[in-house]
């Protein structure tokens, strides 16, 4: 469906996109996820023909679509401030490109009303101002006015990061919806991973212009394939060797000491999981607690390592600062990464889809 | 600010004082002159008379300058919009090369305006101009009085006036979210569609409440129309002045200056509503900045281009002559030569050496000096109690202040002359008329609106909080004005200061109807210099005044907008760097606040004063 080849990408000296190949298929939530100035916005715009590539190819459906204006590649796009024309009302900006088709009146009318149907804006809303529409509302217009031209791409460029986070959530599950309803290839560009592993099929994720992985938002987080990926997705703690070492006595496996090992707060326990026989026991003592309702984060230090454990609030008697703790690790949960930043190769690893330079 | 009663305020003794001088001030020069006029045009013997409304209506020449006026008014609403906006499309929207050189050259009207401008052009396009003569060895049939007449004044009216637009509509235009250009392109709209459809109706606004400024502007015009309409085209502010001279037809003047004042006001409720009406800039939170739209067809690009540098050329023109002319001796500028060999400081050593050349630049720093103090110190003081006390007294004595922004200067000067050219109590039963004082008085009055609006924004940009801290510390209203709010509010008071020093050095509406006859203010010696009828050297002499304007209006308006008022990248987002206040009251209304509207005649400069907006 969409194709980036080889694409490259430079403002003046600076390279904003290195060599960027990836592929996104029919019908896909796919979004790029990243730290603010790590090029997914670049990578979105290329597509979207607002930038053009200083070298490689965009295809869509098959077609290189790299020398076509923008208005001849049918992607729509929500902008991440959605771009609307304050000038006009909800009705004129989603005509707005019927307009520019000169289509006939009536079908402007028609095709207007029938997507503010769709995408749920009342006969009334569209006689409204701009101004009198609360955010989420605004949102959908500006989905409306891109999607009323039937493109075949919906492009959408950070568009909640300009709400409050009440609202943040409630239109995160709308605009999933959305997607599902129409069906259409999306591609949504987003720092937030809470946005990025609830919303997509899948994510790649983006590190000074190159991909860092490609893969489903249960395999980035569960099999990080890079130190980046894996310190970026979640809350983890760098374990030392000697603790590394603890655990391999304990569990009777053969982590290497010398790559660099992560674990996720909430893989680690504070009581034994009886899933998990084969974890390793591990002394530590409580340096800190965060109280935050449904759980609390515990800081604990064991064997010169300093882990983050999440522990459910769940009524039971709760360790408190000072007390000494067993951590409870299964060694298949340990992260570990070759000096390089790449994944140490385990078999589940290696079978994710990863799309690396 | 505490709602605070009427009574509770009255408690502070610095109240009292502050208010009582107040009140004698604001009924003595703001309220009785006004009514004053009213009552002798319309009560003269104490009952209603509709004389001078007869009178009006049969002297044709009274008539011809109403009709005169309105044309001016709606054809510059034309001229200047196309200007203005053509201008501000290729500096700040279209790629155009040398946009950076446009803008300065376009911006010349900053730093000249007024009566200063009117007699440049003259100087050059008018009868033994430079540019004349230039043209008369082309062309010896030519009139030597082209330059004369409805098209000249109409055309130095659309050149000067643009600063409104290189402030206010340059200002809305950087504030369009390039994301909503995107989104028109990626709709498929020509950047024709882009700019007729999404960007224009943008600005409609900004663009409605400039063209209401340029209507008063043309309707009010007074040093234009006087120094090139010729005996043809006269406005009503020249007649007013012609009438006011006679006691007889005076009740026509006063009755003109209140088809003026009517005019005005209604224009201005019409721009209030505007202005609250809503702007169309607060909907996105994060928008990206514009990016100069190229222009992709090859042919309009051309075209655009010769246009823009075919402008550049009318701006900068007049200006650079009357540099290179102030340096050449009244021969050489009579015959019209310019060669670098003629060239010399004489000029500038006979202005400046000589009593006679420096007596009216003297007349007019001192004159604008004390007016731009006395505002400032004294509003300062006025604006605390209007900014700390919030009640019916207070907010009435707001609006009253606010007079003299919605008379025009020429009504008020002929008010201030109607009421005390014989002895009145309110003045200690003093003749105004014909002393020094009348046009301090004048010019104080007319720097109030500006002044007090910058300086309640100041004051209201300060935390409410540092003062409540203060006095939980122990410190006396006193203490907390001289230690916390005075810095706090200085850097503007300094700024407006200057502004109004600047506005005023060139003054010319307001000094001819006022100035002593001894005491004459630059601005009436250059009107006078243009007449013909004077010595050789009065023309080299309104060079080497304008040139000396020229720089101090440049230096201040440096000083006090600084690199923000500059073009270039990023200028926007370093918006906050000005002096003026940014944040709260009037000065931020992405709309020109209403207090720039141009007085009576080419003001331009005086226009640029509150644009907080570049600051």
């Amino acid at each position: 469906m969409i194709r980036y080849e080889n694409i490259n990408v430079t403002f003046g000296d600076f390279v904003a996109i290195p060599q960027l190949d990836l592929q996104v298929d029919e019908g896909e939530f796919f979004t790029l996820l990243g730290p603010s100035g790590c090029g997914k916005t670049t990578a979105l715009r290329t597509l979207a023909g607002f930038v053009q590539p200083a070298a490689g190819d965009v295809h869509i459906d098959g077609r290189p679509v790299t020398r076509l204006p923008s208005d001849k590649r049918r992607v729509g796009m929500v902008f991440q401030n959605y771009a609307l024309f304050p000038s006009m009302n909800v009705w004129e900006n989603i005509a707005f490109g019927l307009k520019v088709r000169k289509e006939s009146k009536a079908e402007v009318d028609r095709l207007v009303r029938d997507i503010a149907r769709r995408v749920d804006l009342s006969d009334e809303q569209l006689e409204k101002d701009l101004a009198a529409l609360s955010g989420g509302q605004q949102q959908r217009v500006a989905i409306a006015r891109a999607l009323v031209l039937q493109p075949k791409i919906l492009l959408l460029d950070e568009p909640l990061s300009n709400l409050d986070a009440k609202l943040r959530g409630q239109l995160r599950i709308q605009l999933k919806e959305l997607q599902a309803q129409f069906g259409i290839t999306t591609l949504y560009v987003t720092h937030d991973q809470d946005e990025a592993l609830t919303m997509s099929d899948r994510i790649a994720v983006f590190n000074h212009g190159r991909v860092e992985q490609v893969g489903t938002p249960q395999e980035i987080y569960d099999q990080s394939a890079t130190e980046f990926v894996c310190n970026f997705i979640g809350d983890s703690s760098r374990l030392t060797p000697d603790f590394v070492a603890q655990v391999n006595l304990g569990a009777g496996s053969d982590l290497p000491l010398e790559r660099s090992s992560y674990l996720r707060q909430e893989k680690v326990g504070l009581q034994p999981n009886p899933a998990l026989p084969r974890s390793a026991a591990l002394d530590g003592v409580v340096v800190s607690r965060r109280y935050h309702g449904v759980h609390s984060s515990y800081t604990v230090s064991s064997h010169g390592s300093t882990v983050k454990v999440m522990q459910r609030e769940d009524g039971t008697v709760q360790p408190r600062v000072g007390d000494a703790v067993t951590l409870h690790v299964n060694p298949a949960n340990v992260l570990q990464y070759t000096p390089d930043g790449v994944a140490a190769a385990t078999p589940d690893v290696a079978a994710a889809e990863v799309t690396l330079r | 600010m505490n709602r605070s009663g009427v009574r509770g305020m009255l408690r502070s003794p610095f109240v009292i004082v502050t208010g009582v001088v107040l009140a004698w001030f604001v009924v003595t020069f703001l309220v009785w002159p006004n009514a004053n006029l009213l009552i002798a045009t319309f009560f003269p013997d104490g009952t209603l008379t509709l004389r001078a409304v007869d009178k009006l209506i049969s002297s044709e020449r009274a008539m011809r300058s109403l009709t005169n006026s309105f044309l001016l008014a709606v054809v510059l609403s034309v001229t200047v919009n196309a200007v203005g906006i053509f201008i501000v499309l290729v500096t700040k929207y279209f790629d155009i090369k040398g946009a950076r050189l446009l803008w300065f050259g376009y911006a010349s009207t900053f730093i000249y305006g007024g009566i200063v401008l009117a007699a440049g052009y003259k100087f050059i396009y008018g009868e033994n101009g430079i540019a004349t003569d230039v043209l008369l060895r082309f062309f010896p049939g030519l009139d030597p009085a082209w330059f004369t007449g409805f098209f000249a004044v109409v055309f130095v009216m659309t050149f000067a006036t643009t600063t409104n637009h290189m402030l206010f509509v340059s200002g809305a235009l950087g504030k369009v979210d390039q994301q909503t250009l995107e989104a028109a392109k990626s709709m498929g709209a020509s950047d024709w569609t882009i700019l007729w459809r999404v960007v224009l109706p943008m600005l409609r606004p900004v663009l409605f409440a400039v063209t209401i400024l340029t209507f008063l502007g043309g309707l009010g015009a007074l040093s234009a129309p006087q120094v090139l309409g010729g005996r043809e085209f006269q406005t009503i502010a020249p007649m007013i002045l012609t009438f006011s001279t006679s006691l007889t037809s005076r009740d026509i003047a006063a009755l003109l200056a209140l088809v003026l004042g009517v005019a005005t006001i209604v224009l201005l409720v019409v721009l209030t509503r505007v202005e609250k009406g809503g702007t169309y800039f607060s909907l996105s939170k994060v928008s990206s900045e514009l990016v100069k739209q190229k222009i992709s067809n090859p042919v309009v690009n051309v075209v655009v281009h010769v246009l823009a540098y075919a402008l550049f050329a009318v701006y900068t023109l007049p200006v650079v002559l009357i540099v290179l002319y102030s340096f050449v001796d009244s021969r050489a500028i009579e015959s019209g030569e310019l060669s670098f060999g003629a060239m010399s400081l004489d000029n500038y050593a006979r202005v400046l050496g000589q009593s006679s050349g420096l007596r009216p630049f003297i007349v007019s720093v001192v004159y604008s000096g004390l007016a731009a103090v006395i505002s400032v110190v004294g509003l300062i003081f006025v604006t605390r109690i209007l900014s700390k006390y919030r009640n019916w007294l207070t907010t009435a004595v707001e609006y009253l202040l606010h007079i003299p922004w919605i008379l025009p200067a020429t009504m008020i000067a002929l008010g201030l002359i109607m009421s005390y050219d014989h002895p009145n109590l309110l003045v200690g039963n003093i003749v105004l008329t014909g002393t020094t004082v009348i046009l301090l008085i004048s010019f104080v009055i007319g720097k109030i609106p500006f002044t007090l609006r910058l300086l309640k924004a100041s004051f209201a940009s300060v935390n409410d909080t540092l003062e409540e801290a203060a006095s939980l510390m122990g410190a006396r209203m006193m203490y907390i004005f001289r230690r916390i709010l005075m810095p706090a509010v200085l850097p503007t008071a300094l700024a407006v200061g200057a502004l109004n020093f600047n506005s005023l050095l060139d003054d010319y509406d307001t000094a001819v109807f006022l100035a002593h006859p001894l005491f004459q203010p630059l601005g009436l010696v250059i009107k006078a210099n243009t007449d013909g009828a004077v010595s050789l050297d009065a023309r080299a002499n309104t060079f080497v005044y304008t040139v000396l304007l020229m720089v101090i209006t440049g230096v201040t308006m440096y000083l006090v907008y600084g690199r923000a008022m500059r073009p270039g990248k990023g200028r926007r987002r370093r918006a906050g760097r000005g002096v003026l206040p940014t944040s709260g009251g009037a000065s931020v209304a992405p709309v020109p606040d209403a207090s720039t509207r141009p007085g009576a005649g080419v003001t331009a400069r005086t226009a640029t004063q509150p644009s907080a907006e570049v600051a």
